[in-house]
């Protein structure tokens, strides 16, 4: 559980970044936040694993107050999969990339060895163990980075924008990964802007501008409502969309599949 | 099909590429020609050769990287690779991925000045195709903003300013939403819609973003393994059921389409949820009748 | 997170000192420049010191004058402590303090008051190579930038456990590896890219590339040289008769 109550932050400059913001994020689903760039989504994120300690307020994870918990203790239950791959990779081989973490955290040696091949096999990267990860592609470099943090089991998973220049199928493994986290208890928090992306996930939204969170619901009820389109910039899900326009009956369809089984049994189509 | 009789701008033929850090050509044998006044997007999974291509087309590859290449690519009858980059200047306008790394002066209308001035034009000239190209990207209000106050949505509007100044017949642009909120992604597609509508540009681009885009584009290649595969309109290549078509992300509402009609998969397929809105009403009125 | 990157950029003000030609500006610093070199006497210290707050004071940036003076003191007290060490008077010891201090202090009144874009202009009047000039603007522009990387890049390095102040010292060193790293890649990368950017942009295709902005002298500019010159001409000659 994460919990955020009366929260605000602003920097050393006086500049405000967070206001009031009141949360509750719960295991097992998938939590979504939204907004335009610089309305405070990276920087309530970086309040969770203590990279940033609250002005006002306090934040609690999984029980402990941020405030009086190191940041190396915190990330080992917090992992964080930040946007630019470029920003934290920097080891000589994929493997002592991922080995990097586990050695901080304390892994012992079989451990550390046992969770190594985990990540390798499961994330696709046996292959390039002794390679440079520099020389990865740009989807394996993210692939690399998920690795990375999942290795050492974070309770708490929070990527920041994971689809930007990522292509179709590389998407398509993140959404799974995202899926398989969340089945597993864990809290998934997923930072992005690519509502086509997050749809068939179905997660929590947390809707953000200028500091403040202004809504946080079910996808489809916090997306139905125009006003938060507009503020958080984004553009309605095209499903959503269909579903509102015909319109047609029941809760919107979370993927293809399902819209194309329910609209084929309105009416006999060809 | 009407833009086979249109005028040519670039062509590409035969062409293959080969970086020296790599054992395999990036592009191989490349047969390709671009009309004037078309929107073309160039989508594939990632290595498929999409940058290289564009790259390519205005003679970043091979002047400025290590490699070995064959074949050509023709401007004006003129073989780029006997021309200087700077030379192709003013026929082709290249915007980078990231804005950021492409703004170089302290404030947005000198940055737009950057490639005239280089030129040697000549003052007043300068002062009027800037004015001219803030206008056209609506940023004459931040003409002395400098870079770091500029919104990303911002940025790549004056990064385009900058291009556009120098008025090129030829815009390439790779990934220019990619850190763009849905919203503001929008946006700057409808200016690139006008800026083929009212000044005629010939517009080539790299997108991943399909949904929002794949509505605008009177073309679109979908690359593989260094070769062009499919080509032709977005309805027409979504139409059919190639297998490189799984690759890249077909927008969900002609995929939804598609779901329903998995009977008859070849044809026009809609790009629009508007378009399907249609579809499923003009249906039910049938069926009701 | 941009307030970190914020101390390293110019801001724009408007004064009557920020207004005037930047080599003007220049002229006025070589010549309190001058004057506090040439200055002896502790009455002409303060009098060439007094000139740098008037200035100041007319160009509000007092705030920022003072931080730079406090720096420049914290030097001055050394200069004064090893003047004393070497077993110079005591007046004398404080009088080359003091002249460091102005010395600083005047160099000043150009740097903050002239914003990179005069700078730049200033560099092309002076016939500095076009490459220089372009390596000092990039520079400029891209420093906050490079720190906004280094910034994000120990948030990430933390997030996997780094503990940048844990360990002995040689541990401690090795910690800045995972950060220096990617800096540096990410440097070398955005540098690759730049060069394609300037290169598409036509770098480099004339021997003489014109400017959209030239400096102009106007009525004033020029009052305030003449005035300038009248008035520390004879006052610098003072100072090194007497």
């Amino acid at each position: 559980m994460i919990r955020f109550e009366k929260v605000s932050f602003h920097h050393p400059n006086g500049q405000m970044a967070l206001q009031d913001v009141n949360l509750e994020i719960s295991p097992g689903e998938i939590t979504a936040i939204v907004g335009e760039n610089g309305a405070g989504k990276t920087t309530l994120v970086r309040h969770i694993n203590g990279l940033l300690k609250p002005s006002e307020g306090e934040v609690s994870v999984l029980g402990m107050n941020t405030r009086k918990v190191s940041i190396a203790k915190l990330s080992k239950l917090v992992g964080i999969v930040f946007q630019n791959a470029d920003h934290q990779l920097f080891s000589d081989t994929v493997s002592n990339e991922i080995l990097f973490g586990l050695t901080n955290f304390h892994f012992s040696e079989t451990a550390s060895r046992q969770r190594l091949e985990w990540a390798l096999e499961h994330f696709d990267l046996k292959d390039y163990r002794e390679r440079s990860p520099m020389m990865l592609s740009g989807g394996e470099k993210k692939r690399l980075c998920i690795a990375c943090i999942l290795a050492w089991e974070p309770q708490i998973i929070i990527l920041d924008e994971p689809t930007v220049g990522q292509d179709y199928f590389q998407k398509e493994r993140i959404r799974e990964m995202l899926v398989e986290q969340r089945d597993a208890g864990k809290i998934v928090i997923i930072v992005s802007h690519d509502i086509e992306f997050l749809w068939p996930l179905q997660p929590k939204l947390i809707a953000m501008s200028s500091g403040s969170v202004i809504a946080h619901g079910a996808a489809s009820e916090v997306l139905s409502r125009e006003d938060i389109i507009q503020r958080s910039k984004l553009i309605t899900p095209q499903l959503l969309d269909l579903w509102k326009k015909v319109p047609l009956e029941g809760d919107p369809p979370s993927d293809v599949k399902e819209a194309a089984e329910r609209i084929s049994k309105l009416s006999t189509w060809i | 099909m009407g833009f086979r009789n249109a005028n040519t701008v670039i062509e590409v033929r035969n062409y293959s590429f080969k970086y020296a850090s790599s054992d395999k050509e990036t592009l191989h044998d490349v047969n390709l020609k671009f009309h004037e006044r078309e929107i073309t997007i160039l989508v594939g999974p990632t290595g498929c050769g999409k940058s290289t291509l564009l790259k390519s087309l205005i003679g970043l590859i091979p002047h400025m990287y290590a490699g070995s290449w064959s074949g050509s690519v023709i401007i004006d009858g003129v073989s780029i690779q006997d021309r200087k980059i700077n030379d192709l200047a003013l026929t082709v306008g290249y915007v980078f991925q990231n804005p950021e790394n492409q703004i170089f002066m302290f404030s947005v209308e000198r940055d737009a000045a950057f490639g005239l001035e280089n030129l040697g034009i000549e003052r007043a000239q300068i002062r009027e195709r800037v004015d001219w190209a803030m206008s056209l990207m609506g940023i004459t209000d931040l003409a002395t903003k400098p870079p770091h106050e500029l919104s990303d949505g911002q940025k790549q509007r004056a990064a385009l300013a900058g291009i556009l100044a120098m008025k090129p017949r030829v815009l390439i642009l790779d990934e220019p939403t990619s850190l763009l909120d849905p919203h503001t992604a929008l946006e700057l597609i409808q200016l690139i819609r006008n800026l083929r509508d009212q000044l005629g540009i010939t517009v080539i681009m790299v997108e991943h973003r399909l949904d929002l885009i794949a509505r605008v584009a009177d073309r679109l290649l979908v690359m593989e393994n260094g070769t062009i595969v499919e080509d032709g309109k977005p309805r027409e290549v979504f139409g059919k059921n190639s297998p490189s078509l799984r690759n890249i992300g077909i927008p969900t509402i002609t995929r939804l389409y598609q779901a329903l009609n998995s009977s008859r998969p070849t044809g026009n397929v809609p790009l629009t949820v508007d378009e399907v809105v249609d579809l499923i009403r003009q249906k039910q009125r049938t069926v009701s009748a | 997170m941009y307030w970190v990157a914020s101390g390293f950029i110019f801001r724009r003000t408007s004064s009557p000192i920020h207004d005037l030609d930047p080599r003007v500006k220049l002229l006025i610093s070589i010549e309190l420049f001058s004057l506090a070199l040439a200055a002896s006497r502790m009455e002409e210290v303060a009098l060439v010191f007094g000139s740098i707050l008037t200035l100041a004071l007319i160009g509000r940036i007092m705030r920022r004058l003072g931080k730079t003076v406090l720096f420049a003191l914290g030097f001055a007290v050394m200069i004064f402590l090893i003047n004393i060490f070497v077993g110079y008077p005591l007046v004398s010891a404080v009088e080359v303090a003091a002249r460091f201090v102005t010395i600083v202090g005047s160099t000043s009144v150009f740097f903050l008051t002239t914003s990179p874009d005069e700078l730049e202009h200033v560099m092309k009047w002076f016939r500095f190579p076009r490459d220089l000039v372009f390596a000092f603007v990039t520079a400029v522009r891209f420093v906050p930038v490079l720190l906004m990387d280094a910034l994000q890049i120990m948030d990430a390095q933390k997030s996997r456990g780094l503990e940048l102040d844990k360990g002995n010292p040689l541990k401690r060193i090795k910690n800045f590896g995972p950060i220096l790293v990617p800096l540096v890649v990410n440097a070398v990368v955005r540098s690759g890219e730049l060069a394609e950017a300037m290169e598409s942009r036509g770098y480099g295709a004339v021997k003489k590339p014109t400017t959209l902005y030239g400096l102009t002298t106007t009525i004033k500019d020029r009052a305030v040289v003449l005035g300038s010159l009248l008035l520390s001409i004879p006052v610098l000659f003072f100072f090194i008769v007497s």
